[in-house]
């Protein structure tokens, strides 16, 4: 017996010996995303489902670090804003790409000039805003823009730096599949609609990465998502429903994961001469007749929060002092009398239907509680490939469209979206109802030539004001909720960025 | 035969120009892919400028011409999305659907038939009446709902069988499988089963169907007078003829599961055509959508025609004049 007991305990002893002298594991997650990669071309996808895969392969000449998405040195280590028209960037020392090329101001200008080609480029505007790329030497790079653009360097964290040599060497359908940039991590293998296989960067500039391998798997269903985690295939997962939500949070082995998310629900009024919205008593009607609350409790669940104005709290621009109009349908009615509409008009509400959180529910809410005071409302709620056009070509009465700006200034949104139509500038491109304001108008161009940050920001913090109460431009909604859902009890360390992006490096366990 | 043959493959490129002048004019409808290849924050001036280096400021007529020249020469454009050819996208996604959708109609082709068979033979057994329903239910349940369910019982409550995706894969010079894994097949088998379950209700109602009415037959009386086996008798004598209606069915099916397991492949995220057919749509990819259908229609119409051929050799007194 006391031998067997020995022979026993010395194999135990052994195996943890073994263990113990084994390496150990190198970290690696598993996650599914709600959105798949459609190239592997940096400059060819703007959206923020593109831009996140882009972020762990490449890096902008800054980074967005935070909950309050704050710009901080990446590529670059500092910058000037000498006159209203240049920028300059000193650059990194002793940064390789993925094949081992240094990286220099050569490799700068070659992205930048590359952004305003249409064949591979989605960034199209930034590029042609600039008039000239001036390299003074390996490590300083001097933009000059066409006109003055304030918020050019808060775009440079969504600009990221390609490799010259191989990016001109290769075949152009090379580049699309195959990433050489200088970041985080490096691309193992990509099977399309199967999965993304990552390595770390073990020379990454700000250090290797905490975990060594990645395995992302898109998953558009948003229900088989869920059974991936609940099966336990995956350990994060992005984009949760609203509708799933109790089921993540009923199962002991999951754990939800949410953020406030930088994007806002609007409604946007057109304000044609001769109709009823020109005149700003209906406006505010529409305003007040809206309960927010109820659509955030019964149709949102909870996950959204109440929105007084468009921009978000770190967005340039966002005006801390201004509040919602109160929920009054007894005003509303009677603001409407005032205006000479005792017994209401009709409207055509649009809106997407495969593109916000709810948003055809929102729209169909919208339209039930402007019957209540007499408004009739034609919803006309579509695919957002068909929608997005409308909006484009300007002829729309009103309807409901979500917005944030990736380069957290308010300025370069409302000329998209409310400056008054003007192709030639090209401001208004997104202004759907072809609102015009003179005074907006005014107030708008001015900014654009402040330099100075504080002064800037009171600026359109005035703009901003003006937009929401005095003109009501919009009638501001909620800002959404990012939900995601992770393992439980395996230690991972994941906080969710304010623009969805999933940056690895970030994450650890 | 051979003059059939011609003549229903020149029938073949009729249909062909008539799907794709079809497609092009309904995709001119379905929305406008510029406004995103610009990027959000394009000038008007610089959305006409992706709209020229597309070619899409020509007139409708000047496009189709343009695109049935290029396809005449293999060429099916770039896709908007993801700027590579068009149909290498749809190639490379190729052998998942194949695989997925051979196997769906290799269990409804076995199961389908052989409930069928045994639902005749003793239309009132209690087994029979079991299957029936079974079957109707197939008929009647939703490819999406099957999934799901299938997904909740096998993947979450019981968890023997992976919710998604195609697992382990093996390349095979161009083509990819996962039919050499056991975690590969263990992928397949809920996606197969879910893709199979209509097909396989339709297959086994038919052979139901033909298999009653054939039974009743003198020659098939005949034979059982003859003394044959019932194994004789059943598969061919009666089985045979039985199997024609019930091939053809098969064959065209099949030509739909590859080109339209679109629900199945979105459900359980299979790699394959469908689910790239669904982002396409999604994001206005027209170069994708039109090559895609025209494929699907190729796949269609040339499973109509060796169904046909097929059609004569199990059946001789079949001839194409």
């Amino acid at each position: 017996m006391m031998k067997k007991l020995a022979w026993m305990a010395a194999i135990a002893l052994m195996m943890v010996a073994l263990v113990a002298a084994g390496p150990a594991a190198a970290k690696s997650l598993v996650l599914a995303v709600d959105d798949s990669p459609r190239m592997m071309n940096p400059h060819g996808d703007d959206s923020d489902a593109g831009l996140s895969y882009m972020a762990n392969f490449f890096d902008g000449l800054l980074q967005r670090k935070g909950e309050a998405g704050k710009l901080t040195p990446a590529l670059a280590v500092k910058w000037e804003h000498p006159d209203a028209l240049s920028w300059k960037f000193y650059l990194r020392k002793g940064v390789k790409f993925h094949n081992d090329n240094p990286f220099t101001a050569a490799d700068v200008k070659f992205s930048f000039e590359r952004l305003g080609n249409p064949e591979v480029s989605e960034f199209l505007n930034t590029g042609k805003q600039i008039a000239s790329i001036d390299v003074i030497d390996d490590y300083t790079v001097v933009f000059k823009t066409k006109e003055p653009i304030p918020w050019f360097a808060n775009n440079m964290h969504q600009v990221f730096i390609m490799d010259k040599e191989s990016t001109e060497a290769r075949d152009p359908g090379d580049v699309m599949i195959k990433p050489i940039g200088t970041g985080a991590y490096k691309l193992e293998e990509w099977v399309k609609g199967s999965y993304v296989r990552l390595t770390a960067n073990e020379d990454y500039w700000e250090g290797a990465p905490p975990i060594k391998n990645v395995e992302i798997r898109p998953i558009t269903e948003a229900s088989t998502r869920f059974a991936a985690l609940a099966s336990g295939k995956v350990e994060i997962v992005t984009g949760i429903p609203v509708e799933l939500y109790e089921p993540v949070l009923k199962n002991p082995k999951l754990e939800v994961v949410s953020r406030p998310a930088r994007r806002s629900i609007f409604l946007a009024l057109g304000n044609k001469t001769g109709s009823p919205m020109a005149d700003i008593r209906v406006r505010k009607a529409m305003y007040m007749a809206i309960n927010e609350d109820e659509i955030i409790e019964k149709i949102m669940r909870g996950h959204a929060a109440p929105a007084a104005q468009i921009p978000d709290v770190p967005t340039v621009g966002y005006n801390p002092d201004l509040t919602r109009l109160p929920y009054d349908p007894a005003m509303a009615k009677k603001l409407l009398a005032e205006a000479g509409y005792p017994d209401g008009f009709t409207v055509t509400l649009t809106g997407p239907n495969d593109r916000y959180v709810q948003d055809e529910k929102i729209c169909e809410a919208v339209a039930k509680y402007l019957a209540k005071i007499g408004i009739k409302v034609n919803l006309d709620v579509k695919p957002k490939s068909i929608f997005f056009p409308e909006v484009a070509e300007g002829t729309l009465e009103f309807y409901l469209i979500g917005w944030f700006d990736g380069t957290y200034d308010m300025g370069r949104t409302y000329f998209k979206l409310a400056h008054s139509r003007d192709a030639d500038q090209g401001f208004g491109g997104l202004n759907g109802t072809n609102y015009s304001n003179a005074a907006l108008d005014k107030l708008l161009e001015s900014t654009a030539k402040i330099i100075d940050p504080d002064k800037r920001s009171q600026t359109l913090q005035r703009l901003n004001k003006m937009a929401m109460e005095d003109l009501i431009v919009w009638i501001p909604l909620h800002y959404q909720e990012d939900l995601y859902a992770i393992q439980k009890g395996k230690g991972i360390k994941f906080d969710p960025r304010p623009d969805r992006w999933m940056v690895f490096k970030e994450i650890d366990r | 035969m051979l003059t059939y043959i011609i003549r229903r493959l020149l029938q073949g490129v009729v249909v062909l120009l008539a799907v794709s002048l079809i497609c092009f004019v309904i995709f001119r409808y379905m929305g406008d892919p510029v406004l995103t290849l610009a990027g959000r924050y394009a000038t008007q001036e610089q959305i006409q400028e992706v709209r020229k280096s597309l070619g899409l400021d020509q007139p409708t007529y000047v496009q189709y011409v343009k695109f049935l020249w290029n396809a005449a020469h293999g060429n099916f454009g770039k896709s908007y999305v993801s700027r590579v050819p068009a149909l290498g996208l749809i190639l490379e996604r190729f052998p998942a659907t194949f695989e997925l959708a051979t196997c769906a109609i290799l269990i409804s082709l076995v199961f389908g038939v052989g409930f069928g068979v045994l639902v005749a033979l003793r239309p009132y057994a209690w087994h029979s009446r079991a299957i029936m329903a079974g079957s109707l239910g197939g008929i009647s349940m939703p490819t999406f709902l099957t999934g799901i369910l299938l997904i909740m019982i096998f993947a979450v409550y019981v968890g023997i069988l992976p919710p998604f995706g195609r697992g382990k894969t093996v390349e095979v010079g161009f083509w990819r499988t996962g039919l050499l894994t056991v975690d590969g097949i263990r992928h397949l088998i809920l996606p197969a089963i879910t893709l199979s379950t209509y097909q396989l209700a339709v297959l086994l109602r038919l052979t139901r169907a033909g298999m009653r009415e054939v039974m009743a037959e003198e020659y098939i009386k005949t034979a059982w007078a003859k003394g044959l086996s019932p194994m004789t008798v059943i598969v061919k004598h009666a089985l045979r003829n039985v199997l024609i209606p019930v091939v053809t069915m098969a064959g065209l099916q099949f030509g739909e599961l590859i080109a339209f397991a679109i629900v199945t492949e979105t459900i359980f995220q299979w790699p394959g055509m469908g689910n790239l057919l669904l982002t396409s749509i999604y994001e206005t990819d027209q170069p994708v959508i039109v090559t895609y259908i025209m494929m699907a229609a190729v796949i269609i119409i040339s499973i109509n025609i060796l169904v046909d051929i097929f059609y004569a050799v199990l059946n001789p007194k079949i001839r194409y004049d």
